[in-house]
């Protein structure tokens, strides 16, 4: 699969939500246009209220994602994202309030106003998240090896664009989790373009999957509109990493809708055809799951309107909570940077003083290495 | 007490840290081998098992991010780099993650990671080889930064930093590795941000670094002969620094000579003499001097290597002149 033959396609009609409890296609429905709206919300908000002072990436067109993982993931789960992560910082259980405020940079914000859109990460929701591109991506290995050195059920999952696969370091952890069979996904949104970059142009071939799975890693590539497919896939891949049986690869084929960073649009810019938008506008992930849905009668006007009140309710109190929160006051720059606190090396370590040391001593001479 | 070596005291350091908290891991290049990173890890894998000491790929870059993510979910890794400069492939994992990440968790998550990393010279180390690079490291926010001279104290050093909170970047100096001191048995701790005296005297203060705090020590002794009375103050931690301990004893002498094994533009050498001008104004009663290495990459003939490195006589040269000047 790769973004030019799937354009020929014309319009993806494989999506079913047979395998899916009615419970589980509303919940992904919903957390989908939550996030739509709510991103929405926030662009049409930027600059009339000028109030959002940090680089924001917005995920329009890329819901699926985030939703599928929102129903799979546990509170000692870790999930590590890249930079376009209000979908994901949702997914984990962030609250739209604390997103918002963060957003605003106000102290009631997720980081207390501190790290901003990009780099929101907390440790009580174990999600995580960072701009320096395949960072996070590198960091989940680690969580993993935690994960299985204390012989824990838990999972780390990590969920990034296709511009983090230029990184050499990506394919050492590719590498590593193959070598150790870490409880670890990855999860690959490929959208063609690294800002406004196309992987063509970037990479020697489109084949992310394929030179991932030679490294003998488990892979999957699926259409990532379709949100009951990646729910299924991820799901399978999330299970097989609990029970120990190694980590996986899956890479989505999506379409980030609004420009790279910022409310506006960028294709004045002209790296993407018409044609291309339009494919993936036809081929939105929540109309196509609502096509599903409304044939099969989990959805009609009337369940979307009541939807809608309450999720538009949801984010008129999140902007109302971040424009009314404190902007955050400074209390000392070393403490925010530093611990100065030591509860287990005063549990463990003695204290004994000896200052002697007799200088007159060789210097150790090192050989050939 | 016993008589330890530098080498052995780290590995004492870390076989019981290991036998302390099982959330202790040791990450690196042929850690589990015999010969385990000059007698440092040797042993550790026999006790321990694999998977708590762990021979990690030739990627450190890689490592240094896994480290953060086993700090992440729970662990207190050691890192370890044969050469500082092997370490340089990691330092975006440094820079961007490990030394930000309590600042942008807004004070509410900590690593615990001590990255271990050695500084080769001498036998030809050329370039790629010897570095030191630790003012780099003491620049950055989060970051906690030990250059131990003694046994003693790189056990507790890497016992407070590795049951301490935040992230820490160790550097050992090769040469110091066969030099023993008085090492307690028992696991113990020496507190970051507290440098040492190691030689009292009232005409001079030399700040020593590191490998530097031997020479210090031999050039007062020398110097001592002929009725210069040094006072050779082991700084023990680049970061925190131990003004007071600095600004007490050049309050006393009013001279002052800063011996740091690096480069001597934008060092810690110049950070020191910039500290005390800036609390003591004019308190120096001599220009303050700094012995350091040329702005050079390092040689690997011998007898450039003997140009390069400070040796006895330059040292001492130097301290008489501030003491004279
Ligand atoms: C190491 C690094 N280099 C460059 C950047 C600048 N940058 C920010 S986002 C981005 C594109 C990322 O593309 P991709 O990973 O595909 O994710 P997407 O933005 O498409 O969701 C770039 C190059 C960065 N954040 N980090």
């Amino acid at each position: 699969m790769n973004h030019g033959e799937l354009l020929k396609m014309g319009e993806y009609n494989h999506l079913s939500i047979e395998g899916c409890s009615p419970d589980i296609i509303r919940c992904l429905y919903r957390f989908m246009l939550r996030l739509r709206r709510c991103q929405e919300a926030l662009i049409k908000e930027y600059y009339p209220a000028d109030e959002m002072r940090c680089p924001v990436h917005f995920c329009i067109g890329q819901e699926a994602s985030p939703a599928a993982l929102s129903l799979l993931l546990s509170q000692s789960d870790y999930l590590l994202s890249h930079h376009r992560c209000h979908g994901y910082y949702l997914a984990k259980g962030g609250s739209m309030n604390a997103l918002f405020a963060e957003i605003y940079g106000r102290a009631t914000g997720a980081n207390g106003g501190i790290a901003g859109s990009q780099d929101i990460s907390v440790h009580d929701l174990n999600f995580f998240s960072g701009a320096i591109l395949s960072g996070s991506v590198a960091i989940a290995v680690g969580v993993a090896l935690g994960f299985q050195t204390k012989a824990l059920r838990s999972v780390a999952v990590t969920a990034f664009g296709d511009g983090a696969t230029d990184q050499g370091i990506f394919w050492e952890a590719i590498n590593y989790a193959v070598l150790r069979r870490l409880p670890l996904v990855f999860v690959c949104e490929n959208n063609r373009y690294s800002t406004y970059a196309p992987l063509s142009k970037r990479q020697g071939k489109e084949n992310i999957s394929e030179r991932v799975q030679s490294f003998g890693m488990n892979v999957k590539t699926v259409f990532g509109n379709d949100v009951a497919l990646l729910y299924s896939v991820f799901s399978n891949a999330i299970e097989e990493a609990r029970e120990g049986r190694g980590p996986c690869f899956i890479e989505a084929f999506t379409y980030r809708w609004n420009a790279h960073v910022g409310p506006g649009e960028d294709d004045y810019l002209g790296y993407r055809s018409v044609a291309e938008r339009e494919f993936w506008k036809k081929n939105c992930p929540i109309a196509l799951l609502e096509k599903q849905m409304v044939g099969q009668n989990l959805m009609d006007s009337k369940i979307k309107e009541k939807m809608i009140v309450e999720i538009d309710q949801e984010i008129a109190t999140a902007f109302q909570f971040a424009k009314e929160s404190p902007f955050p006051h400074l209390k000392e720059w070393s403490q925010l940077n530093y611990n100065i606190d030591t509860p287990q090396a005063d549990r463990l370590l003695e204290t004994i003083d000896s200052s002697f040391f007799d200088q007159n001593q060789k210097e150790a001479m090192p050989g050939p290495y | 007490m016993t008589q330890q070596t530098y080498s052995k005291a780290i590995n004492q350091a870390l076989y019981q840290a290991m036998e302390l908290s099982s959330n202790v891991l040791v990450l690196g290049q042929l850690v589990d081998y015999q010969s385990g990173v000059f007698g440092t890890t040797t042993g550790l894998v026999d006790k321990f098992g694999t998977q708590r000491v762990c021979d990690f790929p030739v990627a450190e870059s890689l490592m240094t991010s896994t480290g953060i993510g086993l700090a992440m979910s729970g662990m207190r890794p050691v890192l370890v780099h044969q050469r500082v400069d092997f370490m340089m492939y990691s330092l975006d994992a440094i820079v961007n993650w490990l030394s930000l990440m309590r600042f942008k968790s807004n004070g509410k998550l900590s690593l615990p990671v001590t990255i271990r990393a050695i500084v080769g010279k001498g036998w030809g180390q050329g370039p790629q080889h010897s570095k030191s690079m630790h003012a780099w490291f003491a620049h950055l926010p989060g970051l906690r930064v030990a250059v131990p001279a003694t046994a003693y104290d790189i056990k507790g050093l890497l016992l407070e930093s590795i049951f301490g909170e935040n992230p820490t970047i160790i550097i050992e100096h090769r040469s110091l590795f066969s030099m023993t001191s008085e090492v307690p048995d028992i696991p113990y701790r020496v507190r970051f941000g507290e440098a040492v005296v190691r030689r009292k005297g009232k005409d001079v203060t030399i700040v020593a670094i590191g490998f530097m705090v031997p020479q210090a020590l031999r050039a007062a002794e020398k110097l001592a002969l002929e009725g210069i009375d040094a006072e050779v103050l082991d700084l023990r931690t680049i970061s925190p620094l131990d003004e007071e301990a600095i600004c007490n004893s050049v309050a006393k002498t009013g001279k002052l000579v800063v011996m740091d094994p690096a480069w001597k533009s934008i060092g810690m050498a110049a950070e020191v003499i910039a500290l005390v001008s800036e609390k003591m104004g004019s308190n120096f009663k001599t220009k303050p001097a700094r012995i350091c290495y040329p702005n050079s990459h390092t040689p690997a003939s011998s007898a450039l290597e003997v140009e390069y490195y400070p040796n006895e006589t330059s040292i001492a040269n130097v301290i008489r002149s501030v003491v004279y000047a």
